[in-house]
């Protein structure tokens, strides 16, 4: 089965992406007037120089993995959620919100039941596009937009006004840091307990997409609708479903966020972490396993530029333009085989012989024909 | 016109030498040597995944070949890619269309080269110009302005041939024309190639199944089975009967069906259902027939006429406006496609490419789907069985004769025939007591339809109940124990197979002849 196969090209492709990537980051850092042994040698030391860095990076890794997941899960059945980010806010809001509520219960009750709070409200506001699709036929990656800022706005207004507290941007009730917070597996880092659940979610999303009948419904769903109404899949309840899960996800992250590392609920509860997760979601391909094996690569690249910009003054941006890179990449992948045709070809060839298809096959036969041939020249002849 | 250009000049215009093609474990083109005279229509016909589109895509610079030589004019293609071909006149219209749906009929055709005013301009009344010139010059009609979108699929046909003509093409290659055509469509189309041919000295070379085709519009005709080119006819040394056993390579008996069993209880029961299309314009108009269990009843109509929908609504796939479905003593009028699955049918759609398949999943994952959750396939319909999924699917795999590089195959990277196996297979083991079949072999080559022919015979003699609807008349005669006809939504007759010539039927199938049937 295709699910239970390593595409060997596919993974060939993401590493010469990224060794393209690094190599355009490490022109770019020179264009900058520094080494990129420096550069990258900064990167290496902002994220395994120390045990707190190194705790920084799993942390940041497994938020990015989360946010990754939770794309993958709603893409995978054919919904682009791009409301994550709302979600996370409101998932985050309602966990806090318990902890608040619950001041003096033990922490034992009030973490699982915060991390059930985000994931429920996550959920519930994930529904709503998917409903507006299912019912409506409107388009969710509109919707989901729309939903972030009103997610986000809602949260600055309760903490500029009815929910207002003596620090400017937070919560009230949370501005002392709360006596929930998850322990930390690594003193002084952002790495927590969290780490555990995260673990869990990641394994189950895993097992759920590739190895259960759901997860088989889903892939079918998200690559056909009009096929899966046809073998009598339920397709409405699936695609909802899958964006509920999606948006659970999100919430969670939520939760982790202000239990694991803020320990209070302010205006930037997140920056943005669910657009880096979806970038990941995209260049895996929505894989889950892809995603949980190359979170910590990407983590390793998010902290490390920051460490960079730090100790050497090498913007940090840079790590946003590797990620772009590799993106870029990955999509034009279908374009670059062609252009290495051959040798590529024969390696498959190889590497197979009579097992695996070639979907390339059909990707060339498309762009080809498309009358392109005059845009998009080629080097070959 | 066969005699007439078969005395003209016998310049040769492409050459093949020694053409070899491999993909990843398939031999698709064996050491082909092939000459095309200029100004000739030349069929080249063959099995599914005999290696004629490998070939033609050769030509087309789609495919670089693995060995061999191709010769355009007498120069040799150096490099393979579409824009040498084109620029060596080489056209092709492919079996799905290439056109963008949005844009005009014009801006369609000089897409790629268009008119531009002071360099850059886009100059879209010199597109609409041109492409009247274009209307004027081949006699192929469209109208400019047209969005492409609203046209139909024989218009589409035609700015697909003028685009390549825009493009300076003489030599056309067609790639199964008439597959999506009308009678009257197809009629047209081959008007226009014996024009081309005629008047400006074209070469076309037309990818068919059809073998009457070949023989209505064919100069020569080239066979090629599992890869090699069997051989080089002048057509009017050919008939249909010695061009099909060349294609298969043993004599087909298309006539050897065994019907046995009798009928029993009425399965499918349809009272008087009214239908609308996507447009919300009525389709069906008020249709009632019943299917007994252990026979196929056929409906017999000119594609549009309501058959379409009539499937649909009965599959649960399209809403009834009103009227009612019995499907084996139960009302399923307002039930959706899965709970009407649920009640024991089947259904092989129409589109197996939209509807009937999943493009991207692999073949085991699209003859499971729909069982995922049954007993050996699940664990309390949660887990997946890989073991006990890959077994099955690889059983039903050999048993219907999927040729593919297995079960791990993308389905989208199948032949029609073998995608259309797939769809079989599935919809087959499911051993429902009700069958809904669609154009079970449209695009498919003659080895795969002698195949699911008898794979549906062989349901109909174990006593499924058969509704079967196909644009393939042969097809509806030679399966079917009764036949309605259906014209505009409306059943225009009604007969038993064998007291009804096809000649007669057609009769029936153009038109309400009500009033002079005395049935």
């Amino acid at each position: 089965m295709n699910k239970f196969k390593i595409d060997y090209s596919y993974i060939l492709s993401l590493f010469i992406s990224i060794v393209v990537a690094l190599f355009i980051g490490a022109l770019l850092i020179m264009v900058t007037g520094h080494s990129p042994g420096e550069g990258y040698g900064a990167m290496i030391e902002g994220v395994f120089g120390n045990s707190r860095v190194f705790g920084n990076t799993v942390a940041k890794s497994m938020n990015l993995c989360l946010t990754a997941l939770a794309m993958a899960v709603a893409a995978k059945a054919g919904m682009f959620n791009v409301g994550g980010e709302g979600q996370l806010y409101l998932g985050g809001l309602a966990a806090t919100m318990v902890g608040v509520l619950m001041s003096s219960a033990s922490p034992t009750i009030v973490i699982p039941l915060a991390i059930i709070a985000g994931a429920i409200v996550g959920g519930a506001f994930a529904w709503i596009p998917a409903w507006l699709r299912v019912k409506f036929n409107v388009s969710e990656v509109i919707t989901t937009i729309m939903l972030n800022s009103a997610a986000i706005f809602f949260c600055k207004y309760l903490i500029n006004g009815p929910l207002k507290s003596t620090e400017k941007g937070v919560l009230a009730a949370t501005e002392n840091v709360f006596v929930f917070k998850l322990a930390k597996l690594i003193p002084a880092s952002n790495l927590t307990t969290a780490l555990f659940y995260s673990a869990v979610i990641a394994l189950l999303v895993w097992y759920v997409m590739g190895k259960t009948t759901l997860g088989l419904e889903m892939k079918v769903t998200g690559e056909n609708p009009k096929f899966s109404e046809f073998v009598g899949l339920k397709k409405d309840k699936l695609m909802i479903w899958s964006m509920i899960a999606s948006g659970a996800i999100c919430g969670v992250v939520g939760m982790m966020e202000v239990y694991g590392i803020q320990g209070r609920f302010t205006e930037n509860i997140s920056n943005e972490f669910y657009f880096d997760g979806m970038l990941l979601a995209m260049i895996m391909n929505y894989n889950p396993f892809g995603i949980i094996a190359m979170s910590f690569f990407f983590g390793t690249l998010k902290i490390g530029a920051y460490a960079m910009e730090l100790s050497t003054g090498i913007s940090g941006e840079i790590s946003q333009i590797i990620f772009a890179v590799i993106i870029f990449l990955m999509a034009a992948q279908g374009g670059f085989k062609q252009f290495f045709g051959d040798a590529f070809g024969k390696f498959k060839a190889k590497r197979y012989k009579a097992e695996e298809t070639d979907s390339r096959f059909s990707m060339e036969e498309l762009s080809d024909d498309m009358g392109l041939d005059d845009l998009g020249s080629k080097g070959e002849e | 016109m066969k005699s007439e250009s078969n005395t003209e000049t016998q310049e040769t215009i492409v050459q093949f030498k020694n053409v070899s093609m491999e993909f990843p474990g398939v031999l698709a083109n064996d050491d082909v040597s092939l000459d095309i005279r200029r100004g000739e229509v030349f069929a080249l016909v063959g099995e599914n995944g005999a290696g004629k589109s490998t070939l033609m895509n050769i030509l087309y610079g789609i495919n670089k070949p693995t060995s061999g030589e191709v010769y355009v004019k007498g120069e040799k293609l150096e490099s393979f890619h579409p824009g040498v071909s084109i620029s060596k006149g080489i056209g092709m219209v492919h079996q799905h269309f290439m056109l963008v749906p949005s844009f005009t009929v014009a801006q369609n055709i000089v897409l790629s080269k268009e008119p531009r005013k002071s360099g850059f301009i886009y100059d879209l009344a010199k597109a609409n110009e041109i492409t009247e010139n274009l209307v004027k010059e081949y006699g192929l009609k469209v109208n400019p302005k047209d969005i492409l979108r609203e046209t139909s699929v024989g218009i589409q046909q035609r700015v697909e041939i003028l685009k390549t003509l825009y493009r300076g093409a003489d030599v056309l290659i067609l790639d199964e024309p008439t597959a999506v055509l009308t009678p009257s469509e197809t009629e047209e189309l081959f008007q226009v190639i014996k024009r081309v041919v005629k008047e400006i000295g074209m070469t076309v070379i037309i990818i068919t199944h059809k073998l009457y085709e070949v023989m209505a519009i064919s100069d020569r005709v080239g066979v090629m089975r599992q890869g090699k080119l069997v051989g080089v006819k002048e057509t009017c040394d050919m008939n249909e009967r010695i061009l099909a056993e060349m294609m298969v390579g043993r004599e087909v008996l298309l006539d050897k069906l065994e019907k046995t069993g009798e009928t029993g209880e009425v399965k499918i029961s349809i009272r008087d259902v009214f239908v609308a299309d996507d447009r919300g314009l009525p389709a069906v108009n008020g249709i009632s027939m019943e299917v007994r269990e252990g026979e196929i009843l056929g409906i017999a109509a000119i594609e549009g006429n309501g058959q379409s929908e009539l499937i649909e609504a009965v599959t649960g796939l399209r809403h009834i406006e009103s009227g009612e479905v019995f499907i084996q003593g139960k009302d399923v009028t307002e039930l959706s496609a899965g709970e009407i699955r649920e009640q024991g049918v089947a259904h092989i759609p129409e589109d197996r490419i939209s509807t009937g398949v999943s493009g991207h999943s692999t073949i085991v994952e699209n003859i499971i789907i729909g069982k995922e959750r049954r007993r050996p396939f699940s664990w309390k319909g949660i887990h997946l069985r890989k073991s006990s999924i890959v077994r099955y699917a690889e059983d039903l795999f050999k048993k219907f004769d999927i040729r593919g590089a297995g079960i791990s195959t993308r389905v989208e990277s199948l032949s029609g025939g073998n995608m259309q196996k797939v769809v079989v297979a599935r919809e087959f083991s499911y051993d429902t007591p009700v069958l809904v079949i669609a154009q079970p072999t449209r695009g498919v080559d003659i080895g795969a339809m002698e195949f699911i022919h008898d794979k549906i015979i062989e349901k109909r003699n174990n006593g499924a109940a058969i509704l079967l609807a196909s644009a393939d008349l042969d097809e509806v005669f030679r399966l079917s124990d009764r036949i309605v006809t259906i014209y505009e939504g409306r059943i225009t007759g009604h007969f038993k197979t064998g007291e009804i010539s096809k000649m007669d039927i057609g009769y029936y199938m153009t038109g309400d002849r009500r009033e002079t049937k005395d049935e």
